[in-house]
């Protein structure tokens, strides 16, 4: 067989649990290291360790939305940059999707080579969001923009540390660049820390071991994570199974999914034409929703490489809005990715009810609240997702109050920090009891989130998908309820409901008002156990009159 | 012997068995000794275990100067779920934080995630008008009017005990205490703990948690403790009863009786402070410990003789929960699930893993012979003669060797491979589990393995060390001679121990000095306050200031420990310098912008008498008196050798040995590979060192 065999197993699985082991530490170094909440709360970031081509190795824990990109940027370095200008103690950057970044502009990826005896044995990478790369509005992502030359700096791959040197002119030009120079200058070395980190966790672990089980470690891994993968592909139902959805700014998406033994084939060409405004993902970024959808229904419990998503077929029509050309802007690119994520599993459901349950709530509900700190006088800015209702299973109810499916170890932000850091009031922050979701078992609760503001000359910019179309239920239960937000005026008391909105001027004693959706349910209503009913009058979530209304208790 | 009330004792009940450590000084010689016993542990009256192994040490009781008693009731409480019935009370707006908790799931490729049960329910948990600003301004006055209402309905509702948490009381307690005065008042026998009794740091769902989960155990800590406390003082016990504590210290029992859910981790932070005390007596103050247990192996750093403790404490998390948080001081500490009694699986792809389930008390091993047909650490171990089949489990078990063969063979099949090569390699996927944890509390956080001595304890620790050490290039072993009994061991020498966390938000500047000086001294005073509540005098208490800084914008903090002159004039630069080189070691890098501060740590302390052993005079090198057989040991990598063994009885101080080697007897074997030279040190400890050879 391969010459993987003249290794004995237990040396090459103690290598392979070393890059698990540094794919890890390298995202822990970037939490807590970070100066942005986006990345140590929020965690829009994800950590790589690669082979000396590229190939994914091992992902960090911590979130599902990374694993299975930096591959794609590592060899776009490899091939703009070329071996003979990549060096021991170098460190590259780029951001620019085109360019192998994947995402949006915001998203600055950092990799380093690894070299043991004067070799290439390996890349480690990092990715996270950035608060600010210029652009024409603060944070960078706009939603006015129909260029990504509105959406920040662009950078291709380069080299920001050579051979241990920072090269200031790069950094420079991403200081400059910034409107929180610090803050992107803070990020940028906690990204750089994190790919050392790994860098000198394999070396060591080649020095121990020698390069050449290293890679033959690395090579045995990737094959490990494809018979997995093909295995549990050959459990999964068979057939072409195709779904259309309308989402909340009219467009229409398309999925087909073909599963056979040796395939899971997703077919994106029939989709619409590629937007002027920044709702487009990337050829790459289109490939995430369909990573996470896979390796959920194949195995969630181990680290993924690049082997485990060999048997993934992505299909795209250049022009579209799943694979845009040049110029067309992503700054919102998950506003699409999302609602993709969804319709896969919502076409898949039916099929695999074991696994995939009804409609989560399916969004980021993307919230951007700034102005001054009315007590320090400096400026702030929350950039933060939220969280809401997942759906019922076939087994239980659904989760209340967690971060959507792209998000993982993601955590909320308390209320006591958040008045200290932001310098505004949360009201407060409960349980959505909106009617919607029942079912023989019930959608989990979104929440209710009222901000009050402080500062003078405060701004919001909030976008929130599934406002129109709810989370869908699945066998009879009944569809779950919408995102939304308010903003309550403080000088008449006005209310206005909004799904987006960009730059609103806000005053203090202006209230912002997140609600997010239930979760669909699953089942007929009238088959719920009368006890749950019971339990759930008690616990406040539901009415008697609407309880005997739809449960018929 | 004459003892004249010097004599300490310490039980520990753990999940099988209570052990007691006595140690006792001659008056006369000055000698002292240390007595050990074992007896099972008797849920769910764990008094009755307590009161046994006393008896077994033949310990006379009026002639103890202190007992110190460490018990697992309270996670046994949480962990089966049989607390209190519990009533919790919050700011209006906030009654849902403790089910809504953080929204993170770790467990993320898994779309059937099950997130945590909330220990409260939504109908006992209530609200209450009122609100603080996070500079700890009323904003808007506690209105008390409701509860009234709320105290009836958890009355009929059968709610055994109240957890009050209100928003911003890390800041301003008041609304906290007028509720808990209010909620006293109409229900003086209910059980209330408002959540700054136990902390005063920021983030409402973690406080929330801690004050719900403290409420979850008191009723049934309390009776324990006093129940325990009433018996001993029956049976004329010479001394308080003090309480181990997860901080490494030890509190009186009305103290931990207040805030049980101190106590939560008590067992493997009384084997850690036994690691720092052991790391003083021999001239090691940065110890690698670890102990290694039945279920799981634990390990701590210990630097300059100190034990690391943090608030950052989560109940029953792991990759596949979010878990529950309890915001108390416990020592830092890594647990994998990788014990004697981890189970060795093959998966579908001929990849052998171990842990974490593990095969329990029952069935056990498969070489216990009752009934466990899986393969554990501890039948590889036995199977590569790692440990003696005439000293298995004390000798009180005769292994089933063919259970563990088949059970081995099984495994061995899968992959491919024989017995040998199975056992061999479960011993190295172990191993390589436990070296991943000890690189995380020492590489992963700047800190160099080489300069630490690793101490290794537990039933399962002095067989691994030596492995482990050689990996991460430790230099030098120490195995306790207390090892089999050591949280026992450790309690002795705890002292009384407060930590206390405040979120302090200061620039580290010199107009800020003052501000954060002042918030010292108030800590202080309540230290002092506290223990002089307990009839301690005020003057025995010494106190550590550390802080907990980072860059200003950052979220995590880096804890330093502050120096006297830190916040006086021209001092505040240097501490944030020395924020710098600490942030540097760890991450790598340093930035160019302002430090701040967000919170305290203070620790108060009365030292305890310690163990303070007389050293014994060294005897002869020569060690043939105490060998008693030679056996072939397969040491894994380090190859198979015929071993000399020793027995632990007959080794006595200045005794030397070679590897490869084992010792066998109290309770544990000590496996020396080929290349590490043994000696016994005065206090029978066994230090090992691994010998440069020529061909390295």
């Amino acid at each position: 067989m391969s010459t993987t065999n003249t290794y004995d197993p237990i040396t090459l699985e103690i290598i392979q649990n070393s890059f698990q082991a540094a794919a890890d530490e390298m995202f822990v170094a970037m939490q807590k290291t970070a100066m942005s909440s986006i990345i140590y709360e929020v965690l829009d970031m994800g950590t790589a360790v690669l082979d000396q081509y590229g190939e994914l190795a091992s992902s960090g824990a911590g979130i599902p939305a990374f694993v299975g990109v930096l591959d794609k940027t590592c060899k776009v370095v490899i091939d703009t940059i070329g071996l003979d200008d990549i060096n021991e103690g170098d460190v590259f950057l780029t951001n620019d999707p085109y360019w192998g970044a994947v995402t949006h502009l915001n998203d600055i990826v950092v990799t380093m080579p690894v070299f043991q005896d004067g070799e290439l044995i390996a890349w480690t990478a990092n990715i996270a969001h950035n608060s600010d790369v210029g652009g024409m509005a603060p944070g960078s992502a706009s939603g006015d923009a129909t260029e990504i030359y509105q959406e920040g700096l662009r950078l291709p791959p380069v080299k920001a540390i050579a051979k241990g040197e920072t090269v200031r002119a790069v950094m420079d030009i991403i200081r400059l660049n910034s409107r929180l120079p610090d803050i992107s200058s803070g990020d940028l070395w906690a990204a750089i820390a994190s790919v050392r980190t790994g860098e000198r966790r394999l070396r060591e672990v080649a020095a121990r071991y020698g390069v050449d089980a290293f890679r033959a470690a690395s090579r045995d891994f990737m094959d490990y994570g494809e018979r997995v993968s093909r295995q549990a592909l050959k459990t999964l139902p068979k057939g072409t199974f195709e779904l259309s959805e309308e989402i909340d700014d009219g467009r229409v998406l398309h999925v087909a999914i073909t599963i056979s033994d040796d395939a899971f084939i997703v077919d994106l060409t029939n989709n619409p034409e590629q937007s002027t405004a920044p709702t487009n993902v990337s050829r790459d970024g289109a490939m995430i929703p369909v990573q996470m959808i896979f390796k959920s229904l194949t195995d969630s419990s181990i680290t993924a490489n690049s082997g485990t998503f060999r048997p993934i077929q992505l299909l795209t029509t250049p022009g579209t809005v799943f694979d845009p050309v040049e110029p067309a802007p992503m700054g919102f690119y998950y506003d699409l990715m999302l609602p993709i994520y969804d319709l896969i599993w919502r076409c898949l459901a039916k099929e695999v009810p074991d696994i995939l349950g009804a409609g989560h709530f399916a969004s980021v509900c993307a919230t951007f609240i700034g102005g001054t700190h009315p007590d320090t006088g400096r400026p702030y800015s929350i950039i933060e997702p939220q969280i809401g209702g997942w759906g019922a299973s076939g087994q239980r109810d659904g989760n209340s109050a967690m971060f959507s499916g792209v998000h993982g170890d993601t955590f909320n932000c308390p209320a006591e920090i958040n008045e200290a850091r932001n310098g505004l009031f949360v009201k407060r922050m409960e349980l959505n009891t909106e009617p919607g979701g029942e079912g023989r078992f019930t959608g989990g609760r979104g929440i209710v989130m009222e901000y009050e503001l402080r500062a003078d000359d405060g701004h919001a910019t909030l976008a929130f998908t599934r406002s129109k179309f709810p989370p869908w239920a699945v066998d009879g239960g009944v569809e779950g309820s919408p995102n939304y937000c308010e903003v309550i005026k403080a000088e008449d008391g006005s209310s206005s409901r909004y799904s987006f909105a960009s730059g609103l001027p806000t005053q203090p004693g202006d209230v912002i008002r997140i609600v997010t959706g239930i979760g669909g349910g699953v089942g007929d209503p009238k088959d719920r156990d009368p006890k749950l009913v019971e339990q759930d009058i008690r616990n406040g979530l539901i009415d008697a009159d609407r309880a005997a209304a739809v449960y018929g208790a | 012997m004459s003892t004249d009330n010097t004599s300490r004792v310490a039980t520990d009940v753990g999940g099988t068995f209570t052990d007691l450590v006595l140690f006792e000084v001659d008056a006369d010689t000055g000698e002292t000794s240390i007595r050990t016993a074992k007896a099972a542990t008797t849920p769910p009256d764990f008094d009755k275990g307590v009161l046994e192994v006393f008896d077994r040490a033949n310990v006379s009781f009026p002639e103890i100067a202190s007992h110190v008693h460490g018990t697992t009731v309270v996670i046994n409480a949480i962990t089966e779920r049989k607390g209190a019935k519990v009533g919790l009370i919050t700011t209006e707006g906030f009654r849902d934080t403790l089910e809504i908790a953080r929204g993170n799931r770790p467990d993320f490729f898994n779309l059937d995630y099950k997130k945590p049960a909330p220990f409260v329910p939504r109908y006992l948990r209530q609200e209450v008008p009122g609100r603080l600003t996070y500079q700890g301004e009323e904003r808007e006055p506690v209105d008390l009017s409701g509860l009234g209402q709320i105290v009836d309905d958890f009355r009929s509702d059968g709610v055994e005990a109240i957890a009050v948490c209100l928003l911003h009381s890390w800041a301003n307690a008041a609304h906290e205490a007028q509720v808990v005065d209010e909620v006293r008042r109409l229900w003086p026998e209910v059980s209330v703990v408002a959540s700054n009794d136990i902390t005063r740091e920021w983030r409402e769902y973690e406080r929330t948690s801690t004050a719900v989960l403290s409420a979850y155990v008191q009723p049934t800590a309390q009776r324990y403790l006093r129940q325990l406390e009433s018996q001993l003082e029956a049976k004329s016990l010479g001394g308080p009863t003090l309480v181990m504590q997860s901080n490494c210290g030890v509190g009186s029992v009305e103290a931990v009786a207040a805030t049980p859910i101190a106590m939560v981790e008590s067992g493997p932070a009384s084997g850690f402070m036994g690691a720092a005390e052991l790391g003083r007596q021999i001239g090691e103050p940065n110890v690698l410990a670890l102990d290694i247990g039945g279920t799981t192996a634990k390990c701590s750093l210990i630097e300059d003789g100190r034990v690391r403790v943090m608030t950052d404490y989560w109940l029953e998390r792991d990759r596949s929960s979010a878990g529950y948080p309890a915001m108390v001081p416990v020592v830092d500490l890594v647990e994998i699930g990788n014990g004697g009694g981890s189970i060795a699986w093959v998966d579908d792809f001929q990849k052998l893993h171990v842990g974490p389930q593990s095969a329990g008390a029952i069935p056990g091993p498969a070489s216990y012979g009752q009934g466990g047909i899986e393969a554990t650490t501890t039948d590889a171990n036995l199977w590569l003669g790692r440990i003696s089949q005439d000293d298995f489990c004390g000798g009180e078990i005769t292994p089933d060797m063919k259970m563990t063969e088949k059970a081995l063979r099984e495994v061995g099949d899968r992959m491919g491979v024989s017995v040998d090569e199975a056992a061999r390699g479960i011993v190295r996927i172990a191993n390589n589990n436990m070296v991943n944890a000890l690189k995380l509390i020492s590489l992963n956080r700047g800190y160099d393995p080489r300069d630490f001595a690793l101490v290794a304890f537990g039933g399962g620790g002095p067989m691994h060390a030596l492995a482990l050490a050689t990996e991460l290039g430790v230099q030098k072993v120490v195995i306790p001679a207390a090892a089999s009994v050591f949280s026992a061991w450790g309690m002795i020498s705890s002292d009384l121990r407060r930590d206390y966390f405040v979120t302090t938000l200061a620039d580290v500047d010199e107009e800020s000095a003052s501000t954060i000086s002042a918030a010292f001294s108030e800590t202080e005073q309540r230290g002092r306050d506290e223990f002089a509540d307990e009839g301690i005098d005020p003057a025995t208490v010494t106190t550590e200031r550390f802080g907990n800084f980072r860059y200003q914008g950052q979220e995590h903090t880096v804890e330093v420990l502050l120096e006297d002159d830190d916040l006086l004039p021209g001092g505040t630069e240097r501490l944030a310098e020395r924020f710098r080189a600490v942030y540097e070691a760890e991450y790598t890098y340093r930035l160019d912008v302002p430090v701040e501060m967000v919170g305290l740590h203070l620790v108060a302390k009365v030292k305890s008498a310690g163990h303070s052993p007389k050293a014994a005079d060294l005897g002869p090198e020569d060690s043939t008196g105490a060998k008693r057989s030679v056996r072939s040991i397969d040491y894994a990598l380090d190859g198979v050798h015929d071993a000399d063994v020793f027995d632990a009885e007959l080794l006595n101080p200045g005794m030397v040995f070679a590897g490869p080697a084992v010792v066998e007897g109290a309770g544990t074997s000590v496996l020396v590979h080929p290349g590490w030279r043994a000696a016994v040190d005065p206090y029978r400890n066994l230090i090992l060192e691994h010998q440069a050879t020529d061909t390295e």
